[in-house]
């Protein structure tokens, strides 16, 4: 008995590692308190309900509720005896197990799908048509996966144009994930302006870097937006106080035209991410000449203008 | 008869629809400012696309093509054209800043391109230009 009151007034202390595997077995679809119950059986072993009960100081019903569903899981499991005692499956098959458990579930979603869709259209709609209130809609999304989904659908649905910019830092909660595949695999014209060095990874590397611009430091802002085509727009929110990500999606036609003239701005500004800095240099030089000569037009027609409205102001003065 | 006289002439002959494509938004204003001034007719095309788009919509008695833009420059409205056999069918001066060869010039007028002017020019000289192409 000692034993096991005393690991596990040290198990659960701010300080120990099981926080850490508490607060990511969450993200597995447990509840902290189921999590709590299976990390407890993982490393102490086999004990009752009241036993659980009192070393956790969570309620026996609540216990009883909390085994109840871990068993239906299938990541712990009852030992005939009596009382019955309770033990776990060890970590690495319970994460298969409960992954699995999500891919199920996903594939009940969508297989419900259609059926779902399919009652929905039986139901008449009885509100009116407001059609004005199809557009300037503002959705915020807060936590990775909800702004992944809404980006995925984006790309996915994008005809014309997917315009990316931000920074490795900005994107860094992708990786992973299906986002630069998604960019990878679009038909629409995809350009992507984000900072860059050779020597670290980076999350756009993957991509074809002829689609990719180096955001020069002078022109860098702290935007970090995704637009489609010239409908839609998630742009993100940095927020210290809040930890998970933050953004907001919207089909304005103002939002979108202004974020986009400003991609195109900075677009224009920048240089593609293969060009050495000789090139770069050379381009440079090359503008520099070019934008001299447009000078030297642009006084040229400057002067013949203020030539000539001198001699209609003068004309009307006499007048 | 004078070049001035001459052109003076000229200028009285037509009003044309000019077409000018170029990015510097400074040139295009102040061109169009001049060019209305003398009676013309000016629709600006910011970029090598919109232009594209407007040639292929309006006819214009010459256009007015910069080469150096962002993007879809002036090499590629020409191409586009020239793709869809329909160069020839317009009058196209090339009016650039660029650096840019006699030869490549020369490339550029015998496959449909009317003529070229080299920024900076006279601002008399490009109108006694834009005239006479249209007269061809």
């Amino acid at each position: 008995m000692a034993l096991t009151e005393t690991v596990e007034e040290g198990m659960f202390q701010a300080e120990n590692p099981i926080h850490e595997l508490n607060r990511m077995l969450v993200k597995y679809d447990l509840t902290p308190n189921q999590a709590k119950v299976y990390l407890f059986l993982s490393k102490i072993g086999i004990k009752t309900a009241s036993e659980i009960s009192k070393a956790l100081k969570i309620p026996r019903t609540e216990t009883y509720h909390l085994l109840s569903t871990l068993q239906q899981k299938g990541i712990i499991f009852s030992v005939f005896g009596k009382p019955t005692k309770f033990n776990s499956t060890g970590l690495e098959e319970s994460l298969g197990i409960l992954l699995n458990n999500e891919r199920n579930r996903i594939s009940e979603l969508e297989a419900g799908k259609d059926s779902l869709i399919k009652l929905w259209n039986i139901i008449p709609k009885y509100g009116e048509d407001d059609t004005e209130s199809q557009d300037n809609k503002f959705q915020s999304l807060q936590g990775r996966n909800s702004i992944l989904g809404k980006l995925e659908q984006m790309i996915k649905e994008s005809k014309e144009t997917i315009l990316v910019l931000g920074t490795d830092a900005d994107f860094k909660k992708f990786y992973f994930t299906e986002f630069t595949e998604l960019l990878n695999k679009t038909k629409s014209e995809l350009r992507i302006l984000t900072d860059h060095q050779s020597d670290m990874p980076n999350i756009f590397e993957s991509i074809d870097p002829n689609k990719v611009k180096k955001i020069d430091d002078k022109n860098r802002e702290d935007f970090c937006f995704i637009i489609k085509d010239d409908s839609e727009v998630i742009f993100f929110i940095s927020n210290n106080k809040v930890k998970e990500m933050l953004a907001v999606w919207t089909d304005s036609k103002a939002f979108v035209t202004t974020l986009k003239s400003l991609f195109s701005l900075m677009w224009k500004k920048s240089h593609h991410i293969n060009e050495t800095d000789a090139e770069s240099l050379l381009g440079s030089e090359i503008t520099y000449e070019h934008r001299l000569r447009e000078i030297e037009q642009e006084k040229m027609i400057l002067s013949y203008l203020k030539e000539n409205f001198k001699l209609l102001g003068n004309g009307k003065d006499r007048r | 008869m004078t070049d001035t006289n001459k052109s003076n002439q000229k200028e009285e002959m037509k009003s044309l629809k000019i077409l000018i494509i170029d990015d510097n938004e400074q040139i295009t204003k102040m061109l169009t400012t001049f060019l209305e001034l003398k009676d013309h007719k000016c629709t600006v095309a910011n970029d090598g696309k919109e232009g594209l788009d407007v040639i292929k919509e309006n006819r214009h008695d010459v256009i007015l093509l910069d080469l150096a833009m962002p993007e879809f420059d002036g090499y590629s409205v020409i191409k586009d054209l020239e793709e869809n056999n329909t160069l020839k069918d317009h009058k196209i001066i090339v009016f650039t800043a660029s650096t840019i060869t006699q030869e490549e010039l020369d490339d550029l007028v015998k496959r449909g391109v009317m003529s070229y002017i080299l920024k900076p020019v006279d601002i008399d000289l490009l109108h006694s230009k834009l005239i006479d192409t249209a007269s061809l």
